[in-house]
């Protein structure tokens, strides 16, 4: 046991400076299991992302995927507008409901939502594509009571394996986080802010122009980056509900690992999955970057 | 305020009737099979004959199992260790803890096989890959759960009081400390296990035929018994993670600290870092 030897070499001996060394040995596995399984892993890909078929240094790789005559960037554009149309329109949905339900004075269906979204939350992947397959799926139940009532949605433009139903099935696990993340800073606007408001003559619009939405922009813009990044790496639903009609870069990373498409360049894969880091670093950068400034009120 | 109530209750009722409407489809469809207005487990019964079902769901136990087992062994020490010895290290470990949220399932893929595919093929080449990366893949959330639950209790005194009552490391880990930190280890296993039993990405592109593998071979040939299968695992995974969410509540409010009312706890307790639930980038 790491922690045992570790801690006992201290005990024994008011540290010299190299005993104290010694005993940081407790989080060495922990270290080096990260390093070997997620450093290691996420430094090659971007190693190999700069380097041709033979190992030597090149742009090859990454001009290829900005090459408009490859299929890559218009992966990328896919993907980026996937995934900002599902956090934009999940943040405003899902801040509505969050003060929809802050301004309910019942503890208990606070407590049962917030449990259910920490669920939902975590729902995904192919149950969830399914569970859409047989709502609003060419067969499903929902398509079918339509079709009954004169409105088949699928002659009419709509379709569940798109764009459009990749956003309605993503809102299902972005919706419940949005509201998970944003409750604490809806909770935190005080009443007496608002009664003050009102006193010194604000309407309800004025107080929300002047004092709520000013001071929910920085915790709400942070939110939006987790959707955002959330919805840019989601892999499992869009490949169960589209398998690959839609092509976003994940699945056509793993479509080329997979060894379904015939490349000349070995490296190519690592090139696509460097784009992601950047974008998901871009992303993650900007939400620390929000979540700094998050105004002091809310603390 | 009326206008308030009315809004409220649209909206509360809008949210709610979009998270129950594709189950109570997905039941009625797996119900039905195909005989609209006719009821039966038809489906349900198919899916037990189906060839590949035990041996998926085998595949999958295993690795869940497996996933959960290092999880444990390599974060419960590692945390209690830092939290006693090395206090100030806190705050390093919590940010590596979160690095996994960084990087997307299909690059952990991508490099995994870049860096390691010399290796034996007993390595990559079978799933027991899939339990080491997703131990990594839950480590966000598991060692939450575990750094809250360590934090909860008074570590220096159980300690000094175990080992001053003669008790060497091994029991004072075993009789005292864990114990002590049931319902945080308790979580992180069931996070693990969570996360483990629905992974999609990671299994697919590997080519490791898991439980979520084998249903979408299924839903092509078969959709009902597909749909079937899936509620089935989905409302299992559910009542796991309802469970869990109130395991953590019910003695002590911020033990858990990885779902639902705690995950807001923490929000608040820690300012700028969030815990980030995120559900497909694992999936």
């Amino acid at each position: 046991m790491s922690v045992a030897s570790g801690a006992r070499v201290k005990r024994a001996g008011p540290g010299t400076r190299r005993r104290r060394y010694l005993s940081a040995i407790g989080v060495v596995p922990f270290l080096a299991y990260v390093g070997f399984f997620l450093v290691v892993p996420a430094a090659s890909v971007m190693v190999q992302a700069f380097r041709d078929n033979n190992g030597g240094l090149s742009l090859s790789n990454l001009s290829t995927v900005l090459s408009s005559q490859q299929p890559w960037l218009h992966s990328y554009a896919t993907s980026l507008e996937l995934s900002a149309a599902s956090a934009a329109i999940a943040g405003v949905l899902g801040l509505v409901g969050t003060v929809a339900l802050v301004s309910s004075p019942n503890r208990i269906l606070r407590r049962l939502v917030t449990t259910a979204c920490g669920v939902l939350a975590n729902t995904g992947g192919v149950p969830l594509a399914f569970a859409f397959i047989a709502t609003i799926g060419n067969a499903g139940v929902a398509t079918h009571l339509l079709s009954e009532l004169g409105f088949n949605p699928y002659n009419n433009g709509f379709s569940l394996y798109s764009f459009t139903g990749l956003v309605i099935v993503y809102l299902y696990f972005l919706l419940p986080l949005v509201i998970l993340l944003m409750l604490p800073p809806v909770e935190a606007l005080r009443k007496e802010w608002r009664e003050a408001a009102a006193t010194l003559g604000a309407s309800p619009r004025n107080y929300w122009q002047k004092v709520g939405l000013p001071v929910l922009t920085p915790p709400f813009i942070a939110t939006l980056m987790v959707l955002f990044m959330d919805a840019f790496a989601a892999y499992a639903t869009a490949e169960a509900l589209t398998t690959g009609s839609v092509p976003l870069v994940p699945i056509e990373i793993g479509a080329l690992l997979a060894g379904n498409v015939v490349s000349n360049s070995a490296n190519l894969g690592d090139a696509l999955g460097f784009g992601m880091i950047v974008i998901v670093g871009v992303a993650g950068a900007l939400y620390v970057f929000v979540q700094r400034k998050t105004s002091r009120w809310l603390r | 305020m009326k206008t308030g109530r009315t809004f409220r209750w649209v909206a509360l009722g809008l949210l709610g009737l979009f998270v129950i409407a594709p189950m109570a489809a997905s039941i009625q469809f797996s119900l039905e099979a195909g005989y609209k207005g006719r009821l039966s487990l038809t489906a349900y019964s198919q899916a037990l004959a189906e060839p590949g079902l035990g041996g998926s769901l085998l595949t999958s136990v295993k690795v869940a199992l497996g996933a959960m087992g290092i999880t444990l062994v390599l974060l419960v020490p590692t945390v209690i260790f830092v939290n006693l010895r090395f206090p100030r290290w806190r705050a390093v470990l919590d940010a590596i803890s979160l690095l996994p949220l960084g990087v997307p399932a299909v690059v952990i893929v991508l490099g995994v096989l870049g860096s390691y595919r010399s290796l034996p093929n007993f390595f990559t080449g079978t799933p027991v890959i899939l339990a080491f990366i997703y131990v990594i893949l839950a480590m966000p959330y598991t060692y939450r759960a575990i750094d809250s639950g360590v934090r909860s209790i008074d570590l220096h005194t159980l300690v000094d009081a175990g080992r001053s009552m003669g008790a060497g490391w091994m029991k004072l880990f075993s009789r005292v400390l864990l114990p002590n930190l049931r319902s945080g280890i308790l979580a992180a296993a069931f996070l693990t296990v969570a996360l483990s039993l629905g992974e999609f990405a990671i299994a697919s592109i590997m080519g490791f035929t898991t439980f979520p593998v084998w249903l979408v071979s299924v839903e092509g040939n078969n959709p009902y018994v597909a749909v079937a299968l899936s509620i089935t695992a989905l409302l299992f995974t559910w009542i796991l993670l309802v469970a869990l969410a109130f395991a953590g509540s019910g003695r002590r409010r911020r033990t858990t600290g990885a779902f639902g009312v705690e995950i807001v706890d923490e929000i608040e307790e820690k300012e700028g870092l969030v815990p980030l639930p995120s559900a497909e980038a694992t999936t």
